[in-house]
């Protein structure tokens, strides 16, 4: 589609859909290491509950962790939705761009007068996807809000744990390396989104 | 642009050739398009791929006015055949393609709608042209599995789609094949590469010898007329095809 890539003027479409593959591709590394949180406060859970009184308050943060992973996992699920519905408006801007040239040109080397009309009703048809795929945009923007909001909420709780943690007595060590870990990977998390919602898909209209 | 030959005339009942495009990029294969034209309605054979659009379309609007257009004939599936239908549907949203039925749910990917598409059996079928009988005259495996010429028992004007076609070079530009022993060496490497089966060019070839034809039009390269028409039957009938390589 390199022909559509370059029209003049509009450029943007297959930029926009490469980097809709790229967030995709970002979101599908989020979605895997929020499945490894899910699994991880399953572990912090069952430790606590050996640490005994000692780690109830590691027990209630390694519960909120959990409902966190899942939150987080319902978040990228949408967000994937999006991307998804972003990629077809995306294809059809494209195809929009291609087909209308060719009308285009052969509205003005034949001066049809049935051909004005004709680019018209095209036309409005363009402008609905791209009004689509803006609106899909903004939406999306949103949701990747509500994202990282989610995944600082994530992070005051691993931080929260492992200060629990020194309260573990015998199971401290355990328990230090357990909430470094959650800690570890919500960074992990919090920089990818960061790097998303700086994505020129936002900024780059 | 594309120049438009009126090949036959009588009355209202017209064949345009649309053939040689100067500016059409190298890369994409030349083509020629026909038009038939009676009582006001219009076929087009081959509508062409999508990147010729402008250019044939701006040719026909010369001859004809495009929304009157009732109908268009895919010999078969290829893209240098019918990836332009979008388009063409756009100035005609009810017009009609005539296919194979092994490419009905094929060539939608080109764009129309479920009710764009008349399904061709492999028998073959009349296509009437607002009173004009046309025949789709099956020629399958030559090259495509699902392949139609159409044939005009009126005009005697056969367009034979890849049947005929060559390749010819930029020099060599005539509408009309003149001298058959110099075109057919352009038509002999696509032949034997492009057309799949020894078997199905002999039935062609045995049919289309009864036909009362005038003019071989295929969809590459120069018109056969006359006896170049025959000349060119059995030179095909002769030839080894489906092999590749020498
Ligand atoms: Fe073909
Ligand atoms: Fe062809």
């Amino acid at each position: 589609m390199t022909n559509a890539l370059t029209v003049a003027g509009k450029p943007q479409a297959g930029a926009d859909l490469l980097r809709i593959v790229r967030i995709n591709e970002e979101i599908k590394a989020v979605v895997g290491v929020a499945f490894k949180i899910n699994i991880m406060a399953l572990n912090a859970i069952f430790l606590a509950k050996r640490a005994g009184t000692t780690a109830l308050g590691f027990g209630v943060l390694s519960n909120e962790l959990r409902v966190f992973s899942q939150d987080l996992r319902t978040c990228m699920g949408s967000l994937t939705d999006l991307i998804h519905r972003c990629v077809n408006e995306v294809s059809l801007v494209l195809q929009d761009i291609r087909h209308t040239k060719l009308l285009r040109d052969a509205v003005d080397l034949s001066a049809n007068p049935a051909g004005q009309a004709i680019l018209q009703r095209r036309e409005a048809g363009n402008a609905e996807h791209r009004s689509r795929l803006g609106a899909l945009r903004r939406q999306l923007q949103r949701s990747l809000e509500d994202a990282f909001r989610l995944v600082e909420l994530g992070g005051v709780l691993a931080k929260s744990a492992k200060i629990e943690a020194a309260y573990g007595q015998a199971f401290a060590g355990p328990l230090a390396q357990v909430s470094g870990e959650f800690d570890g990977i919500v960074e992990e998390i919090r920089n990818s989104l960061q790097a998303l919602r700086r994505s020129a898909f936002f900024s780059d209209q | 642009m594309k120049k438009t030959n009126v090949i036959y005339q009588d009355g209202d009942h017209k064949w345009v050739a649309i053939v040689r495009d100067p500016e059409r990029p190298g890369h994409l294969v030349d083509t020629n398009e026909y038009l038939v034209t009676h009582g006001g309605a219009g076929i087009l054979l081959d509508p062409g791929g999508a990147e010729v659009f402008p250019a044939v379309f701006s040719a026909l609007s010369s001859e004809f006015d495009p929304t009157a257009l009732s109908a268009v004939f895919a010999s078969h599936q290829d893209p240098d055949i019918c990836s332009s239908l979008a388009l063409w549907l756009e100035f005609n949203p009810g017009m009609r393609c005539y296919v194979s039925w092994l490419w009905s749910s094929f060539v939608p990917h080109f764009g129309g709608t479920a009710e764009t598409f008349a399904c061709i059996p492999d028998e073959g079928m009349e296509i009437s042209l607002n009173g004009l009988q046309l025949q789709a005259v099956p020629a399958h495996y030559l090259h495509s599995s699902g392949n139609f010429h159409l044939y005009d028992r009126q005009a005697k004007i056969l367009f034979s789609g890849d049947v005929g076609a060559a390749l010819l070079p930029a020099d060599q530009d005539g509408l009309f094949v003149e001298n058959f022993d110099a075109h057919i060496k352009h038509a002999e490497g696509f032949h034997r590469r492009w057309m799949g089966s020894n078997e199905a060019k002999r039935r062609w070839c045995e049919r289309v010898a009864q036909m009362d034809i005038d003019m071989l039009c295929p969809q590459h390269g120069a018109i056969y007329r006359g006896a170049d028409v025959h000349r060119f039957i059995s030179w095909f009938d002769d030839l080894q095809v489906g092999i590749v390589g020498s």
